[in-house]
């Protein structure tokens, strides 16, 4: 998907003017916020942290070895008859998929919600070669409808009121006007049935890889998500390959822990675990099922001091919880990962001189590290970012300021000098600051110096007690 | 060099991450106390769970009550889809199904409006139904009509999804790698993507109905 995160602040704006997004994201991402912490510390909070903890170890032990899990995984995702493909980045990965459906004369795809497709631009590239592409998820349904990205991670159409997607139901699927979201949801379950029962291929993301196991598991509450893995002939997993993990212990916890934070359930409706291709004898379930490892971006992120942001299960919960994100919403972040996860994820795989405002987008409340089910430190590589941002790119402009301001605080005479023509040079250029710093005047008053600088004060002040 | 070597290649290279965090040294349940329950408490943890979810849960009496329990439950419907017999734990179902003029739908029937499936396990702490795929335990009897009944045998309850894996690992893996989709079922199939409106039957079932036959009574 195309980067615009360097237009994080005119998107925000927009946002922020926006009164139906401002309605949604508020109410929506409360309304989490609160619900993770009722199913967090259901029991109490010792137990929630402690919780926390266990996923945060389970996680970093997995990344820790990821190249033997990895392998691990492979060959017992093998073992249980699941083709297993490669992809380095976000082309090569819709080329598997590509090579896949016309090996398998697909025309149409039901698809059920993954980010990492979001991430690679699946859609655009099947739908440019002719593939019918449809979102089952009801959320990326709609959103897919009004020609939209998701911007949330866990409920995409987070920045919709019910009469917005009331309206593009009736625009695009001339639905009968209703106000009540129960028909809605009923529509959609009509139009979505004839595909998901006559769809060459389904594709998945997925939420863990069981090393030991060789299984894909995956969270859903609607439904569709095992429809798109049952019905069709074929079925695509696309996974990141941080998504690897250990064993089923490592899985209860971390399943757990994501649905918890995620939407506050003990359990989605469905926690489906996938071990291949249907078996010898049993009827139903595809003949052949694919996963595609797909780098994109993350190897490069492994050695580094953002290694932990690979630990992510994708929860959301940090979008809820973060300032920022309740006020501008997912898009004002201008690629695929809204809040403070992707303000970290998007400068480490798209570049940070394509995401250089997202660093700067934060207060530093620490509220997303707090909320974090595997306990990342998002405020510590934010700022690690933003110290990134002024070494790697610095404008010369800005380095010269520097310079001319240490030369003057290093110089009593120019310190001096400086100090006494403030006054002046407020004098001459009147309230609003020229130029590149005309920001800073916009909404301020530029207050006047004081008469006489500190310095003189001083010296009139010792010389009187001379006197 | 082929984009998997150069992938595991690049990671290989790459400084190890995380070599601080501690090996498992205890593994705590997300649920705290419900491993210690004995059966008749399980089942009983169970069923308030069910209840919180808005499933419907029936015990019956005997064989004969739960295959009458069933083919009321039914109702107007003419058609279902069923596990076969082997795997339900009464006995006698398609007999008393066929009696009754209801015909067993093939799996890919999209218009029977009530699939009937076994579990595998059932989980106390969570109220959930643990379905494997096999042979004439087919997928869609459990997702593609509007009502699942799910036939629950009261000694398949175990404590929670920890309990579950263990238990998965205990019996030796390959016994679990055998069923290609496991699926825990939590309550009905559900919706909030409109405006965090709580809708109930989204694709799947929108009714849970649970037939817990050899229960304890009370």
């Amino acid at each position: 998907m195309q980067v615009n995160s360097n237009n994080f602040v005119s998107l925000a704006e927009i946002a922020i003017h926006k009164p139906e997004l401002q309605e949604a994201v508020s109410e929506g991402t409360r309304r989490a916020y609160e619900k993770r912490a009722k199913a967090m510390f259901a029991d109490s909070h010792a137990q929630g942290e402690f919780m926390r903890q266990q996923a945060y170890e389970a996680k970093r032990r997995a990344l820790r070895n990821l190249p033997e899990v990895l392998e691990t995984a492979e060959a017992n995702l093998q073992a249980n008859g699941f083709k297993v493909l490669w992809a380095v980045d976000a082309d090569e990965a819709s080329r598997h998929v590509q090579h896949i459906l016309k090996k398998h004369h697909a025309s149409t795809v039901i698809k059920s919600k993954s980010m990492l497709t979001e991430e690679i631009g699946l859609n655009h590239v099947l739908e440019d070669g002719g593939i019918r592409v449809v979102e089952t998820d009801l959320g990326e349904y709609i959103i897919q409808l009004n020609h939209e990205v998701p911007s949330h991670i866990v409920a995409p159409v987070i920045h919709k009121t019910k009469a917005e997607i009331r309206d593009i139901f009736m625009r695009e699927l001339n639905m009968e006007s209703t106000d009540d979201a129960a028909e809605m949801v009923a529509f959609a379950r009509k139009m979505l049935r004839r595909d998901f029962l006559n769809a060459d291929v389904g594709i998945s993301g997925g939420n863990f890889v069981i090393a030991e196991t060789g299984s894909l598991g995956l969270v859903m509450n609607e439904g569709n998500g095992r429809m798109c893995t049952t019905m069709p002939d074929v079925h695509i997993a696309l996974v990141g390959i941080e998504k690897v993990i250990e064993n089923l212990q490592d899985y209860a916890t971390l399943n757990q822990v994501l649905t918890r934070t995620g939407t506050g359930q003990n359990l989605t409706v469905y926690t489906n675990i996938i071990n291949g291709p249907r078996r010898e004898g049993e009827s139903d379930g595809p003949d052949d099922v694919y996963i595609i490892f797909v780098d994109n971006g993350r190897s490069e992120v492994y050695g580094t001091k953002y290694a932990e942001a690979l630990s992510c299960i994708r929860c959301g919960a940090c979008q809820n919880a973060c300032p920022v994100y309740r006020n501008v919403g997912g898009h004002a972040y201008g690629w695929v990962y809204g809040g403070p996860i992707g303000a970290v994820l998007t400068p480490l795989y798209t570049g940070l001189e394509n995401a250089s405002p997202l660093p700067h987008a934060s207060s530093l409340c620490g509220s997303c590290k707090q909320v974090c089910p595997v306990d990342i430190d998002l405020p510590r590589m934010l700022l690690d970012l933003r110290y990134d941002l002024v070494k790697e790119k610095v404008d010369n402009k800005w380095q010269l300021g520097l310079k001319g301001w240490a030369m003057g605080m290093q110089s009593p005479a120019l310190y001096g000098f400086g100090a006494r023509s403030a006054r002046f040079g407020k004098m001459l250029i009147g309230d609003n600051l020229p130029s590149v710093f005309g920001g800073w005047t916009k909404y301020r008053d530029f207050p006047d110096f004081a008469p006489k600088t500190f310095h003189q004060m001083w010296q009139e002040r010792q010389k009187g007690k001379l006197q | 060099m082929s984009s998997r070597d150069q992938i595991l290649g690049r990671l290989r290279a790459a400084q190890k991450p995380f070599t601080d965090v501690p090996p498992v040294a205890e593994r705590r349940h997300m649920v705290p106390g419900v491993e210690d329950m004995g059966p008749a408490e399980l089942q009983a943890r169970f069923m308030q769970e069910l209840d919180l979810l808005g499933c419907t849960i029936y015990c019956p009496r005997d064989n004969q009550d739960a295959l009458n329990h069933i083919v009321e439950h039914l109702g107007d419907a003419t058609s279902v889809l069923s596990w076969d017999d082997d795997h339900l734990p009464v006995d006698g179902l398609s007999d008393a199904l066929q009696k009754a003029n209801i015909k067993i739908a093939e799996f890919d029937d999209g218009e029977a409006h009530v699939g009937i499936s076994g579990a595998d396990a059932a989980l106390a702490a969570t109220g959930s139904v643990i379905v494997s795929s096999g042979p004439g335990k087919f997928r869609t009897a459990s997702l593609l009509p509007d009502i699942h009944i799910a036939v629950v045998d009261a000694s398949k309850i175990v404590a929670d999804f920890e309990t579950w894996a263990a238990s998965q690992k205990a019996a030796g893996l390959p016994a679990f790698r055998k069923s290609s989709n496991t699926v825990i079922i939590t309550g009905p199939s559900k919706t909030a993507d409109i405006a965090q409106i709580l809708i109930k039957g989204a694709h799947g079932p929108r009714k849970v109905h649970i037939v817990l036959v050899n229960a304890a009574t009370s």
